[in-house]
């Protein structure tokens, strides 16, 4: 099992050596990054958007019923939506959602590909197919998924605000007032660094197991399984480092 | 010319090819032939480098294949076309893409030029009006035929073929072991060929090897077959 793990951990390393080969065509390269952008970010827009919204109008409730002491501010609510939405939810939480949708999308896409020999076949005509297949998709999945970071936060906020105008379980102004309330940049800056992270391991995690996939169409899935749970180990993991750096 | 010197291949324990040592020259059709399951694939893959031999060594001119580096290999692979015997067609491009794929990479052709060629080896093949179609779309086999098309795209100097002409009727069988046979001649390849389809074996093998449970037991011409006093091979051929 250690032995495993050590094994899966130098081929990995090997295969990121592959991955991170200059490519043969910059043309080509860019034209298989816009390909994957679509694929990887711009649909799953939608899905993270929604989730926003309805988590950010559910947590304000549960705030606003758990803090009936008079003496404190009503306008904490925004401000602890704020907190917990860039902390935690926008990167960390919407990441593991991504890691289910972009991981199984990225490795039985490449597995099966493996399985039919179409990854030999690019092999054979002199391609690098480890850096054509994953390297677009690695790159645009860790430079563009800090965007989907700003969206979620955008959509958490308004899911509060439409909450808080609907029920008035606070004023409109004291939640306002709350998101705007001690405002640090440095936070999203941190948020959209981890979900890039994250992004970077979802990537390349799936694209390795996917590239290595044996064994039929149950290897495949077998594969996007591993890489699954492997990733969403690695996301907590790297969030408990990441914060214990960043933030102390 | 390929030269192959006492090959040795296992995986997990199980020997598949024993001591094969063999050579195919060029501007012929050189067949392996064996029944399922004989290790004809695995010889052709490791023969490209896609499998790590055990031991043996595989020489392309006077090249060998083992010391090769990447970049070196990379280069060898542009000189070799390959057909898969499931014929591994792209399922993210159409036909044509997936024949104009190996140009991409490998040529500074402009668009114009590529669809001409690609045009043209679908033509050779006998595909019409599949430009646009996703492999998906296709029958088996015209997704082989496709697959010679992109094979043949870069005018390789080796052609590799595992089972041309499994899955097709006895007519476009014949058309396809005839431009086999033909740009071979024609361009001087190497080529190599895996099947167990008689009529082939006897219109097209000029050098033909018999592989049987990962031995090679017999080499010689299409001719010298029916004279052959390897029992096993006599079996295969069900002469009695
Ligand atoms: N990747 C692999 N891992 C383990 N065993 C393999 C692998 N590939 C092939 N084999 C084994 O090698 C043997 C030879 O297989 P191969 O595919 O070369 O047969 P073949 O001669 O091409 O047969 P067919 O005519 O059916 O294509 C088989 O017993 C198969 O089980
Ligand atoms: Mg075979």
């Amino acid at each position: 099992m250690i032995k495993e793990f050590i094994e899966s951990v130098g081929q990995y390393c090997l295969f990121l050596k592959m991955v991170f080969r200059k490519p043969e065509k910059w043309k080509i390269f860019w034209r298989q990054f816009l390909a994957e952008s679509e694929k990887l970010i711009l649909s799953s827009v939608l899905l993270v958007c929604v989730i926003s919204l309805f988590i950010g109008g559910v947590l304000v409730i549960q705030i606003a019923s758990n803090i009936e002491n008079p003496f404190i501010d009503r306008m904490n609510v925004g401000y602890m939506l704020r907190e917990i939405l860039i902390l935690e939810f926008c990167s960390t939480i919407v990441a593991l959602i991504l890691a289910g949708k972009m991981g199984s999308n990225i490795s039985s896409e490449i597995g099966s590909m493996r399985i039919t020999d179409q990854i030999d076949a690019m092999d054979m005509m002199g391609v690098n197919s480890a850096g054509f297949l994953a390297l677009p998709k690695i790159v645009s999945a860790t430079l563009l998924s800090p965007l989907l970071m700003l969206l979620s936060l955008a959509f958490g906020l308004l899911g509060g605000w439409v909450v808080v105008s609907l029920t008035g379980i606070i004023g409109t102004n004291q939640y306002i007032e709350g998101i705007k309330y001690c405002y640090t940049g440095f936070y999203v800056f941190y948020s959209g660094f981890k979900m890039s992270l994250f992004c970077f391991l979802i990537s390349s995690i799936a694209s390795f197991r996917g590239y290595y996939a044996s064994g039929g169409s149950l290897g495949v899935g077998t594969a996007s399984t591993k890489a699954i749970v492997t990733i969403s180990i690695l996301i907590l993991l790297f969030d408990l480092v990441v914060t214990q750096l960043m933030l102390y | 010319m390929i030269r192959i010197e006492h090959l040795y291949k296992s995986f997990a324990g199980a020997q598949i090819l024993k001591d094969i040592t063999i050579e195919y020259s060029p501007g012929k059709c050189n067949m392996v032939i064996g029944a399922s399951g004989s290790g004809k694939t695995v010889l052709l893959k490791t023969l490209i480098g896609l499998y790590e031999p055990d031991s043996g060594s595989i020489w392309y001119g006077d090249e060998d294949l083992a010391a090769m580096t990447y970049d070196q290999k990379k280069k060898l692979r542009q000189r070799i076309g390959m057909l898969f015997q499931a014929s591994a067609l792209f399922d993210f491009a159409t036909v044509l893409e997936n024949i104009m794929f190996p140009m991409d990479f490998c040529t500074d052709w402009s668009k114009a030029q590529k669809i001409e060629r690609a045009r043209f080896c679908l033509d050779r093949v006998n595909v019409k009006g599949a430009d646009g179609k996703y492999p998906s779309e296709l029958s088996g086999g015209m997704q082989k035929r496709v697959g010679i098309a992109r094979a043949i795209a870069l005018n390789p100097e080796f052609l590799f073929c595992d089972e041309p002409n499994s899955g097709l009727d006895p007519y476009t069988s014949s058309l396809i072991d005839e431009l086999i046979s033909e740009i071979t001649k024609e361009y001087n390849m190497t080529t190599v060929i895996n099947t167990h389809d008689m009529n082939s074996i006897r219109s097209i093998g000029d050098n033909i090897g018999f592989i049987c449970d990962g031995m090679l037991l017999w080499q010689g011409s299409r001719d010298s077959l029916d004279s052959t006093s390897c029992p096993q091979l006599r079996k295969f051929l069900r002469i009695r």
